[in-house]
């Protein structure tokens, strides 16, 4: 479910633009939406300069990217007392 | 016209405040309304976040949002991500909460609501913010570098090594006592143990949702989980009134334990997607759900604090632990105010995500206002409580008492009247078998929640429910730790053992990961172990050890920033950070001395162990329970050395740091900064 479905599900108006602005927030904080900010970037970064992290392999899969991330997050210290 | 309004709110909001702190203070003989606790904590918060945040950004940090952060300069879309400040906020907050703000509080409800509620408010403000703000901010003009690197880099290569034994420290602890929590919490209760068991599959079936079936999708892998979890949280009450059944979850201590252990060796060595990383995002989700349930609750009910302003056990003759008000007040709330934890965070993965400067007071300062709101509604949970209850759950048979006739006349005895007809109706209402002698602060949480829950929905009706849902969010929430935790204190642990031989240091090597794991397990299940075994609780020894280790990396953090603070100049405003290191020095080094040294063997380590050889000696230990006594001297005295190796290295690091002070101070050493060299954002300004 994106921001556009949620959008027609609430109609319109201030209280659709607070349930669409948390809805978004919920999506970021989760990592819901890491896969398509990765995207994005991707799509970004590569023509201007060029120097695409991943080197020659690419753009990273859903799956690879998924598996990636939580390599990254659970190496350090990511969970307090 | 607008300043005038800006003015006056401010001035409404401060006199709310100071009537809540008042009303707090000096409120005697009349019941006492838990939202006077909310409105002081919330009002203190704004006027800190709004005034002395500000101040520390401008004058003694001075952020400058023209400064390219890293995430901007070194921007990869993997580590250095910029991340609006919202959501940064969140990723953090998510990250700093812990158990430890919901049982250092309830454990330190013994010495009445007073003390406790005022150090979580102002160590919070004055201490634990400002350590998270500031390590944050240094972190950023540093690329992200770690508290341990920070340390080795600006105050002496041997801070580093301090640091991290520290760090390996506490975590061993740590992982010990909160294991000690859920043990105590599930001891023969079929329900709750159930219930926890479940999330294992549960969380595992999460794992493969996110893995294979629909890579990434993390919301909807939650919404499931949580579904799940509740049906188990149900199915708990059918188990447990099914005998048969029933005999396959109660388990005893020596056997949770174990089963802890075992698990906590499989979460380091499994794939993190199967286990860790499912669990890790229900409890996120569930313990973000209770704390604003928790709050509506509150402020719903508006529950009556039960719980004197100070109680006798100020002096230090304490059920729940031994030890006087300073400074085991100080020591017991730990993360709920000052958490040396979270500089870990605060020098990980937060500052490589943060867009500008700026964006450091909410999120450093701002995430540790809403950590200790929620160690102000665990004292709110523990204070509703009549302390008879309180008191009759949180002390350890050994103290009290076994059986609940001995257990209520001792307790009455103090003067705080209870029946044990009262706890066995208690016990019954929530579906356990007893609630005497649960020490670990996890029931007698559970039981304020489920009292205030089931007056908002459900009436008495559901307070079991109520009660096994709290259950099972702290569990969850300490499993999660345990977890977490422990795989990190593997990869500590092939770091170090790298330095001896090359291959251990291969972190996807498996014999390496089995051995580290195994370790590191050994390590905390040893402490664990103990806790469970110890007549007197294992609370009373283990939880001061570890709010000492904690306030410990605490102080090391503040002597990083206040050295910095040095270099840069700062000499003028140093005692923003000076103040609270040199008061949790004080708590630290008191409070070690006492527990290595006090002649009450409930205290000292050193006492204990003696009371127990002369036990032995003069024949007073059964023959067949020597063994036993043994065990239990070896384990003060194991105690009495951790304790004086961590004091030991605040010693060495203050010493460390003062040397460089004084030659810095003295112009014999031209101070040197490792910041990075400063980079003009190419971003337009503005939040």
């Amino acid at each position: 479910m994106n921001g556009e479905t949620v959008a027609r599900l609430f109609g319109g108006g201030a209280f659709l633009q607070v349930v669409h602005r948390a809805w978004w927030w919920l999506r970021q904080v989760s990592g819901d939406a890491a896969y398509e900010n990765y995207l994005r970037r991707v799509a970004t970064a590569r023509p201007a300069g060029g120097s695409c992290p991943h080197g020659a392999g690419g753009v990273l899969t859903r799956e690879e990217f998924f598996l990636d991330a939580l390599r990254r997050r659970y190496s350090g210290v990511s969970r307090c007392c | 016209m607008k300043k005038l309004l800006t003015i006056l709110a401010w001035t409404a909001i401060s006199l709310a405040g100071a009537g809540g702190l008042a009303a707090i203070a000096f409120e005697r003989g009349e019941p006492l309304g838990a939202t006077w606790f909310i409105v002081a904590a919330a009002c203190t918060y704004l006027v800190a976040y709004r005034f002395y945040s500000a101040f520390i950004s401008a004058k003694v940090l001075a952020l400058d949002n023209s400064r390219a952060t890293p995430a901007e300069r070194l921007d990869d879309g993997r580590d250095f991500v910029p991340t609006n400040k919202w959501v940064l906020m969140g990723h953090h907050f998510a990250a700093i909460a812990g158990p430890g703000p919901l049982v250092g509080p309830t454990l330190a409800a013994q010495f009445g609501y007073l003390p406790g509620t005022l150090w979580i408010i102002v160590g919070a403000v004055l201490g634990g913010c400002v350590q998270d703000f500031v390590i944050l901010f240094l972190s950023i003009r540093r690329n992200g570098k770690s508290l341990g690197q920070m340390a080795r880099e600006e105050v002496s290569r041997r801070g580093g090594m301090i640091a991290l034994l520290a760090v390996l420290a506490i975590m061993v602890i740590l992982l010990a006592v909160v294991g000690l929590v859920i043990v105590n919490a599930l001891k023969s209760s079929p329900w709750g143990t159930f219930t926890l068991a479940m999330t294992i599959p549960i969380a595992m079936l999460m794992g493969v949702y996110m893995r294979y079936w629909r890579p990434g999708r993390v919301l909807e892998a939650s919404a499931i989980g949580f579904a799940l979890i509740i049906f188990a949280l149900v199915a708990g009450q059918w188990v447990a009134e099914a005998p048969g059944w029933a005999r396959v979850f109660t388990l005893s201590g020596p056997a949770l334990a174990a089963a802890i252990i075992l698990y906590g060796f499989a979460a380091s060595a499994l794939p993190v997607w199967l286990l860790l990383a499912p669990r890790d995002y229900l409890s996120a989700f569930i313990k973000v759900g209770v704390v604003f349930a928790l709050a509506a609750g509150i402020l719903l009910v508006r529950p009556t604090i039960q719980m004197p302003a100070l109680t006798r056990f100020i002096d230090g003759t304490g059920p729940v632990f031994a030890g006087t008000i300073f400074p085991f007040c100080f020591i017991t709330i730990a993360c709920g105010a000052v958490s040396g934890f979270h500089a870990l965070i605060s020098s990980g993965t937060t500052p490589k995500m943060i867009t500008c400067e700026g964006h450091a007071r909410l999120v450093g300062y701002g995430s540790m206002l809403m950590e200790s709101f929620v160690a102000v509604m665990a004292m709110v949970a523990a204070c509703a409580l009549a302390p008879g209850v309180y008191f009759a759950i949180n002390s350890p048979a050994g103290i009290v008492g076994a059986s609940p006739e001995a257990a209520a006349a001792t307790i009455s005895s103090w003067g705080y009247a209870v029946e044990a007809q009262t706890m066995t109706q208690l016990a019954r209402q929530v579906g356990e078998e007893t609630l005497l002698n649960r020490t670990g602060g996890a029931p007698s949480l559970a039981v304020g929640m489920a009292q205030i829950f089931s007056s908002t929905i459900g009436g008495p009706r559901l307070l079991g429910i109520w009660y096994h849902f709290a259950i099972m969010f702290e569990a969850l929430f300490i499993l999660t730790v345990l977890d977490a935790g422990t795989r990190v204190g593997r990869f500590m642990v092939q770091e170090l053992l790298g330095h001896v031989w090359k291959p251990m240091a291969r972190t996807g090597w498996y014999p390496s990961i089995l051995a580290s794991s195994a370790l590191i397990v050994a390590a905390w299940g040893y402490f664990l172990f103990q806790g469970v075994l110890d007549p007197l609780g294992g609370i009373n020894s283990l939880w001061p050890l570890f709010g000492i280790a904690n306030q410990l990396l605490a102080t090391v953090a503040l002597v990083v920033a206040t050295t910095i603070l040095i270099k840069m100049k700062q000499l003028r405003w140093v005692w923003v950070t000076l103040v609270p290191m040199v008061w949790l020095v004080t708590i630290t080094m008191t409070a070690s001395f006492q527990k290595i040294f006090h002649a009450n063997p409930r205290i000292g380590f050193l006492a204990q162990a003696r009371v127990l050889r002369e036990q032995i000696a003069s024949g007073a230990v059964a023959t067949n329970l020597i063994g036993v006594t043994e065990r239990l001297i070896f384990n003060n005295l194991l105690d009495a050395v951790v304790t004086a190796l961590l004091a030991g290295m605040v010693i060495f690091l203050l010493a460390e740091a003062l040397y460089e002070w004084y030659r810095i101070l003295s112009a014999r050493k031209m101070p040197a900064l490792r910041e990075a060299p400063y980079v003009a954002t190419r971003w337009a300004e503005g939040d």
